[in-house]
């Protein structure tokens, strides 16, 4: 019984490292290859490159429009995210422990737009920011976003697991609402807040469709947009092209690490799973 | 009452601060979400010009030309087909992950960072990268393909019967790392006593899955199913990017014919037409699974 068991484990541990080793390779090859002379490209497949060089980058960083797209990104996806956790945030504490007159409404219309997929929301919000002017503009690109209900779902759920006692002894010493929401709830909700950062900024920074057709120009391009375009003209520029990916992608993988830590424990405490 | 009322009463001031609260986050949402619905729907009754704003009213005849158009029902049946062959694949594969990284061992930290890396990669990055690993001569793939015994094997981004499966894979490699965190965080919610109990009443490890771990993860698998068939359905990047819609029109997907139409033909009110037709087959999926979800987990 416990021998039959003990292999068992080691099967699982077999199958669970082979998958692992299969996941991280494409990433681990992009570096590699990134790093290679453009000759051993096709024919080495080696992971390590032997011998290396920095050409490609040198190439993708003074001639691509790569650090204008860089730029676009931070731009869109810092903003997006920033105005995320501000309104999300109050309007989740609104929801979750304000009374107010057709609340519960209001949450269950905000909450069915869930369902909403965001192409419906495509043509018209197109239509939408060439009638006020904002195309190639980074509001257009970022704003939105803000409007998506899950922030708000996300919010509204964790402020609702905080035990109301914390907030009562503020309250009963005449606090304000704001001032209960800025000592007490938000220095609370810092796990919740780097789920939301991750969700929202990955969102953000990887979106495809969105920014490619509110942004026209160039020079207005994300990264992600520009990068889809750059390996459609260097279709032959293997090195160049996997360098500027792992420039694109460098980033958000460091983002991730850092936050990852909270990132698990941001999604039970908030309440996604149900 | 002495000492100086306050000059509303406290029903009325809390009413105020949850208004005000709410309002930043209701200004976007009635800008950008809200408003867009239905002006969706208004356009999709209308033939409308973008450039010079004017429109002309159609009634349901856009609706009527997309229910006789060929490309839009292979484009429908096209993302079909990816929904089927991705969705229960994310969904086991996601839980059979979580399962694996949930257990107690020194490199748990390092394997779900793995499994979840790709999902922060953006689709132009993953798309070509996998473009580029299926390539038939020197793509990695085929070669490690080659080294397993299955010599020349074909192009699979240029072959109808395999772009999908390979759009799939590529999919499944990008995403799944999503679903095994949602697993993940609701089997930390199960009680470890559940699984103590069950030891000691000498369950097998397969009757603890089906009589604790399957009970206690219901409400996660609703939610990661239901959000995996509308994530599943409205696939765009990767085809647009690995195949764009091909070959002959096999990977064409219904998000992409919205999209020619809207901003390549600028039929804008058909496109429009076509994406509540969409809607509406998600809403009905999502019903469906929502009805037959409760009585699985209750058996």
């Amino acid at each position: 019984m416990k021998q039959r068991i003990s292999v068992g484990t080691i099967l699982i541990y077999v199958a669970l490292t082979i998958a692992a080793i299969l996941w991280i390779f494409p990433v681990l090859w992009m570096y590699g290859t990134s790093f290679k002379p453009e000759k051993d490209i096709l024919l080495s497949t080696a992971l390590i490159p032997r011998p290396t060089t920095l050409a490609h980058y040198l190439k993708v960083l003074t001639e691509a429009s790569l650090p204008r797209w860089f730029f676009n990104s931070v731009v869109t996806s810092g903003l997006t995210t920033t105005l995320v956790i501000m309104v999300d945030a109050m309007a989740g504490y609104a929801f979750a422990r304000v009374k107010f007159p057709g609340r519960d409404l209001l949450f269950i219309i905000v909450v069915a737009t869930l369902m909403v997929p965001q192409q419906v929301l495509l043509v018209p919000l197109y239509v939408h920011i060439v009638r006020l002017g904002w195309i190639n503009t980074y509001t257009a690109m970022a704003f939105p976003r803000v409007g998506l209900a899950l922030g708000v779902f996300l919010m509204r759920q964790f402020f609702q697991g905080l035990p109301r006692e914390l907030e009562e002894a503020a309250y009963l010493d005449g606090a304000g609402r704001w001032t209960l929401f800025t000592r007490i709830a938000v220095p609370l909700a810092i796990p919740a807040f780097s789920a939301l950062t991750i969700f929202t900024f990955l969102g953000s920074w990887n979106d495809f469709l969105w920014p490619m057709v509110s942004a026209t120009r160039e020079n207005m391009y994300t990264l992600t947009v520009g990068l889809a375009n750059f390996s459609g003209s260097q279709q032959q520029e293997y090195g160049a092209w996997m360098a500027a990916a792992c420039l694109a992608s460098t980033p958000v993988l460091l983002v991730f690490l850092l936050l990852q830590r909270q990132f698990v424990r941001g999604i039970t405490l908030t309440g996604i799973k149900g | 009452m002495k000492q100086g009322r306050p000059f509303l009463r406290s029903s009325t001031r809390e009413a105020i601060s949850g208004y005000l609260f709410a309002l930043p986050y209701l200004l976007f949402f009635c800008m950008f979400v809200v408003y867009p619905v239905f002006h969706g729907f208004w356009l999709s009754l209308h033939d409308f010009n973008v450039i010079d704003n004017s429109s002309t009213w159609m009634g349901l005849a856009n609706y009527q030309t997309a229910l006789h158009d060929e490309t839009f029902w292979k484009s429908l049946r096209n993302t079909a087909y990816f929904t089927v062959l991705s969705a229960p694949l994310l969904v086991l594969a996601g839980l059979l992950l979580a399962m694996g990284v949930n257990r107690e061992f020194k490199l748990k930290g390092l394997f779900r960072l793995i499994f979840f890396s790709p999902h922060v990669l953006s689709i132009s990055v993953v798309g070509s990268l996998w473009v580029w690993m299926l390539q038939q001569k020197y793509g990695i793939i085929a070669q490690a393909l080659g080294a397993l015994g299955w010599h020349n094997p074909p192009n699979f981004l240029f072959t109808p019967t395999w772009a999908m499966p390979a759009v799939v894979v590529t999919t499944v490699w990008w995403t799944v790392g999503f679903n095994m965190t949602m697993f993940l965080a609701g089997l930390q919610d199960i009680s470890q006593t559940l699984y103590e109990a069950a030891a000691i009443d000498g369950a097998s490890a397969w009757q603890q899955f089906r009589n604790v771990t399957l009970p206690g993860l219901r409400r996660v698998m609703l939610f990661v199913g239901v959000q995996q068939v509308i994530a599943s359905f409205q696939i765009f990047g990767q085809v647009f990017i690995m195949t764009q819609g091909g070959p002959y029109g096999s990977t064409r997907v219904v998000i992409q014919y919205i999209y020619e139409n809207a901003f390549k033909y600028f039929k804008t009110g058909y496109a429009s037409a076509m994406a509540y037709l969409v809607f509406l087959v998600i809403l009905i999926l999502s019903v469906i699974q929502l009805r037959l979800q409760p009585d699985q987990g209750a058996d």
